[in-house]
């Protein structure tokens, strides 16, 4: 089938499981994350350029890509360090506006989190993924008044008061 | 078969009300990152009773949860899954009981 014309039909493939790691610099306050497949995830202080990256958590968390089931279309979701659900903390978020958009529907707003915690670049998850993300997530969903919503983490006003729901495995290998 | 079904059959106590969907399928683990592997309309069977347990089970559309091994959730937990129409269900004995009683009564 013509890629260009197909009705995806989505599946998950290349699912494995790793460590999502947090570290911060202490000299600029930024954060990064990144997903680690070591068997130990990485908690070494290193230098780079101006930045003193320093560990500051890490959770089990899984990672996976999509796949069309007619096409054979592979959507990589590399960029995604792992799925929070938003709690609606902060009227004043973009997430938040993002669930308030369809109010005949439930929607569930989870931020897809890329490794540019803080932002400094203007880089997020790429709409492709976003888009094949959504449409995987929503296909089969028995409720017609549910609606699954995937949003970038740039989106997000506060990281530091934000209240959401990591989908990861938090406080199982916590080190402090 | 629905899970008001399956709560009829088994000794499984209710938390909560919920929607009472069609069983798919089962699903064994206690993982909130594992979870997100599975597909939509599968009851899961865990022992975690985070909230993180919730968010992960509400994005796979789960057709119920059963905490085994007598773990009660906090009401924290019951609001997030009412909210999101999960229904949550106990029981007693560990999972390897409640995977048995399952395949003994011809659910499975």
């Amino acid at each position: 089938m013509k890629k260009s014309a197909c009705h995806h039909r989505w599946t998950m493939t290349n699912l494995h499981g790793g460590y999502l790691v947090i570290e911060g610099c202490f000299h600029c306050r930024h954060r990064i994350s990144f997903f680690s497949q070591e068997p130990v995830p990485p908690i070494d202080d290193y230098q780079e350029g101006s930045h003193f990256w320093s560990h500051l958590a890490d959770y089990q968390a899984s990672q996976f890509d999509l796949k069309c089931e007619k096409c054979s279309t592979e959507v990589p979701l590399k960029e995604i360090m792992a799925l929070m659900l938003c709690v609606r903390c902060n009227p004043e978020c973009g997430v938040y506006a993002a669930g308030s958009q369809e109010p005949d529907r439930q929607t569930w707003v989870y931020v897809a989190l890329c490794s540019d915690t803080s932002h400094t670049t203007e880089k997020c998850i790429p709409s492709e993924s976003l888009n094949a993300l959504n449409e995987y997530l929503n296909n089969g969903i028995e409720d017609p008044a549910k609606r699954i919503a995937v949003v970038p983490c740039s989106l997000r006003k506060f990281v530091d008061t934000c209240q959401g729901i990591v989908l990861a495995d938090v406080g199982l290998t916590e080190l402090y | 078969m629905k899970v008001s079904e399956l709560t009829q059959k088994t000794t499984l106590k209710a938390f909560n009300e919920g929607t009472d969907k069609e069983i798919k399928g089962i699903y064994i683990s206690d993982m909130v990152s594992d979870i997100i592997g599975i597909k939509e309309g599968h009851l899961l069977i865990t022992l975690q009773t985070h909230k993180n347990l919730i968010a992960a089970a509400n994005l796979v559309d789960v057709a119920a949860i059963v905490f085994s091994r007598n773990k009660i959730p906090a009401d924290d937990v019951v609001a997030l899954a009412n909210k999101a129409g999960i229904r949550l269900l106990g029981f007693d004995g560990d999972t390897w009981s409640l995977a048995k009683k399952i395949c003994e009564i011809g659910i499975w």
